[in-house]
């Protein structure tokens, strides 16, 4: 577990650098970084079939549900980027952990819900620890005093600072955060075991598909010039393109 | 190249404004970040010590841009440093008034098209990948795990690399005409249409939903039973539908007050 930790600590890091530094290529949304920890955590061979489709699910609402329209100064100080990882690996880790006293199927729903609560519970948790890359006055005070004195190596030895800075808090809240919520899954999960049954597990998971559509129909349709027109449209091209190709009924 | 910039230094800046919200603080925004992004340029225009803590001192100031255009910004700032180097009139005030300018009025017409719209139009591109591919056969690589993530950062950086990559040349070559610079990027007229496709691949994404959803599998099959996962369905809705109205800018809270929900329906069940 040593070596996935690892991985999943240097990919938190990756990806709360492009959060905070302004990289902002987008591999801070939870479905890239769920899915690249589903890539680097591997729970064992004989769990090879969830090992992908588990993290894919865990990024993909997590991604319905964490998009806001509103502008990142606007929100409250929540870090997305490393919900994705932390959910996803606390799901695959935890599931040949639990299986044994949780031996739920139900297609994986179980340890879907588990991944999507660790990864929103990680994200309030990680916001608070993000304050630790805060800029504060100091370091503005020190710039102020670097260029006065026109020495531009140690100003810019104070960006790159930065720039580790951010990429440590990111790669230190993905390994706590994976550590605590899989802590807190292997110790509290057994105890509601009985309590964990699949007709739960697809009521939990339904109310976050629900709570999910209805905000990503906030992101992308509400306010939207012609967004129901647009949307509508969206869904009849669909509905006919699926009945032309024969699959699954809408 | 008309000055003493060369098209290195202007590249070196480009790649260095990835980097502008490393310092990111309340009191001078991106400021630090941008004096870091413009230092290649100042070291190539001036060349006392001296001279370039002046210049990089009025480049700390305050400033609030999107950082995805943060180099139209860089490369318009540099050219009146140039010209300034050069011995044109061209104070302080001049400078940091043009810079601020053109940064707001890029914040403006940039966040709506980058955050307000390209960004949730990736990730929900991303999710509908998942929708539209088949799961694969068992013991078959899962490919979906690669492709997508990969359609979410395609569909972003698609839009946005383009900016990043020639901004601070654009900047920097327009500097003295910030109106045409700025109607040349089509900014608005893009966000009008990705608007749309937004809206649009919303409407694609709740039919494919509502087709994937494998009702039977979780209850047992019965229709009372299916029924049931309608109850959670709407919960859930519900719940979303207040919060986002109720806690703009908040949607961490509002997603666990739906888990919040579910978890006192599902004892209930």
């Amino acid at each position: 577990m040593v070596a996935e930790l690892i991985r999943v600590s240097l990919l938190g890091g990756l990806l709360a650098t492009d959060r905070a530094a302004g990289w902002n290529l987008m591999l801070s949304q939870p479905l890239v970084g769920a899915c690249l920890a589903g890539a680097l955590v591997n729970p064992g061979p004989e769990w090879e079939l969830w090992a992908l489709r588990v993290p894919i699910a865990v990024g993909a609402i997590l991604q319905l549900l964490l998009t806001d329209v509103a502008l990142p100064a606007a929100h409250r100080p929540r870090d997305t980027a490393t919900a994705g990882i932390v959910g996803a690996s606390v799901a695959l880790l935890g599931l040949p952990r639990l299986h044994p006293s949780l031996a739920v199927s139900a297609g994986g729903i179980l340890w879907v819900v588990i991944g999507v609560a660790a990864g929103l519970l990680s994200a309030v948790l990680g916001g608070w620890f993000a304050r630790l890359h805060r800029t504060g006055p100091l370091t503005v005070a020190r710039a102020d005093a670097l260029a006065e004195a026109g020495d531009l190596a140690a100003f810019e030895r104070l960006t790159w600072g930065g720039l580790v800075r951010a990429f440590l808090v990111g790669a230190a809240w993905a390994w706590g955060g994976t550590i605590l919520f899989l802590w807190a899954a292997l110790s509290f999960l057994p105890r509601f075991s009985s309590a964990l049954t699949a007709r739960r597990a697809g009521v939990l998971f339904a109310t976050l598909l629900g709570a999910a559509a209805v905000m990503a129909f906030h992101a992308h349709v509400r306010g939207r010039r012609h967004g129901t027109r647009w949307a509508a449209l969206g869904a009849l091209v669909t509905v006919f393109v699926i009945r032309g190709l024969g699959g699954v009924k809408p | 190249m008309s000055g003493s910039i060369r098209r290195g230094d202007l590249a070196r800046a480009a790649s260095r404004c990835l980097h502008i919200q490393a310092l990111l603080n309340p009191e001078r925004m991106q400021g630090l970040g941008f004096g870091f992004a413009i230092l290649p340029l100042l070291k190539r225009i001036y060349a006392t010590r001296e001279e370039r803590g002046a210049a990089l001192r009025r480049h700390i100031a305050y400033i609030a841009t999107h950082p995805v255009l943060a180099g139209f910004v860089v490369g318009a700032a540099a050219r009146l440093e140039e010209r300034r180097a050069a011995g044109e009139p061209v104070s302080d005030a001049a400078i940091d008034t043009a810079k601020r300018a053109l940064a707001s009025t890029l914040a403006a017409l940039g966040d709506p098209l980058f955050w307000v719209t390209l960004r949730p139009l990736a990730g929900l591109l991303g999710v509908i990948t998942l929708l539209v591919l088949p799961p694969p056969d068992t013991g078959s690589p899962d490919f979906r795990v690669l492709l997508c993530p990969m359609l979410t950062l395609l569909t972003y950086n698609a839009v946005a690399l383009p900016y990043r990559l020639f901004g601070v040349a654009r900047g920097y070559a327009d500097a003295e005409r910030p109106a045409a610079l700025l109607r040349s990027l089509h900014l608005a007229e893009r966000n009008a249409v990705l608007e749309r496709v937004s809206a649009f691949a919303f409407g694609a994404f709740l039919v494919l939903a509502g087709s994937k959803l494998d009702i039977g599998a979780v209850t047992g099959g019965s229709a009372t039973q299916s029924a049931l996962v309608v109850a959670p369905l709407l919960l859930g809705a519900i719940v979303g539908a207040v919060g986002v109205r109720a806690w703009s800018g908040r949607p961490v809270e509002v997603a666990l007050a739906a888990l919040a929900a579910a978890c006192v329906l599902a004892a209930w069940v």
